[in-house]
């Protein structure tokens, strides 16, 4: 059966499939690192490992200077590049599939990956493609490299 | 000078702390302001001024400029931390220097996948002190004959 975790940042509600969530920290301390990707706000650390926290904010379009220092919760998934946090002012519940409605159709105007979204009592959350996220990160890198073969999306 | 090389000397810069090998410090000016000169700088090497130190005149080097990191301390309240280096002594500044720390108390710590591609060129090492993650200054990527500018 599978379920989701469902978490809310500002007013964008967003979805992780639950085998994914590692773990959930509360007001974890988090640490800047210079030249960090843009797509990543700073570095938490968690049982002596350095866990880069996802900028959400800036990948929805909702970036502000004190991203990390506001959001209460940092939910780390498990990708295939590694574990990744994400920021959440809202930790809200684990829910079974069956629920609610999967939606292919992805009615956010921002591309996160493109899975579709999850309806869960009237609300919309939309289904993060943690890879896709943590690909994303890399981008700047990817594009000024002359050969990156199949690394680069959107090809 | 005994130096003992089982201490790292801890400094900051903007919000970031770094740890630096004990054996690379010759010595530590707590106050600057009056001992630079501005018009000795080279920024393509990185060199933003030149600092009177044991009468002579030596490169100072911001590695702010490099790490694209955001001080709020003013240059003249700055210090500096002078190193031995194939050329001579140099200048690093940083916004404070912390107190020494023995080699136990860090602890090896991954740069995560994602983040090592950003991190190339700049640093390769962090540890972690206390849980808080230091990296580890590695001087020859800012002054000498090895280090490229950007």
């Amino acid at each position: 059966m599978s379920r989701f975790g469902l978490f809310q940042i500002d007013q964008f509600k967003f979805a992780v499939s639950l085998r994914l969530i590692k773990k959930i920290l509360q007001n974890s301390k988090s640490y800047d690192l210079p030249r960090l990707p843009r797509t990543i706000s700073a570095v938490l650390v968690d049982a002596g490992q350095l866990i880069p926290l996802l900028n959400l904010r800036q990948m929805i379009g909702r970036e502000t200077q004190q991203e990390h220092l506001t959001q209460s919760y940092q939910v780390l998934v498990e990708s295939e590049y590694g574990t990744v946090a994400l920021p959440a002012d809202l930790t809200g519940r684990i829910v079974d599939e069956q629920k609610g409605e999967r939606s292919t159709i992805v009615e956010q105007e921002v591309d996160l990956g493109g899975v579709g979204s999850f309806i869960y009592q009237n609300e919309d959350y939309s289904i993060l493609d943690i890879n896709f996220l943590a690909i994303e990160m890399t981008q700047v890198f990817w594009q000024n490299q002359p050969d990156t073969g199949g690394a680069r999306r959107h090809q | 000078m005994i130096v003992d090389g089982s201490k790292k000397l801890i400094f900051r810069l903007g919000g970031t702390g770094f740890l630096l090998e004990l054996g690379d410090v010759v010595e530590v000016v707590e106050r600057i302001a009056g001992m630079l000169d501005s018009s000795r700088s080279d920024i393509g090497r990185g060199i933003v001024s030149a600092l009177q130190f044991r009468q002579t005149w030596i490169p100072v080097v911001d590695p702010a400029l490099k790490l694209n990191i955001f001080s709020v301390v003013k240059l003249k309240d700055k210090k500096a931390v002078i190193l031995r280096g194939s050329e001579g002594n140099w200048a690093l500044l940083v916004d404070q220097v912390g107190e020494l720390s023995a080699a136990e108390n860090f602890h090896s710590c991954e740069i995560p996948f994602l983040l090592k591609v950003s991190a190339m060129g700049f640093y390769s090492q962090v540890k972690l002190l206390y849980n808080e993650p230091m990296i580890v200054f590695e001087p020859e990527r800012y002054y000498g004959s090895t280090a490229v500018s950007i």
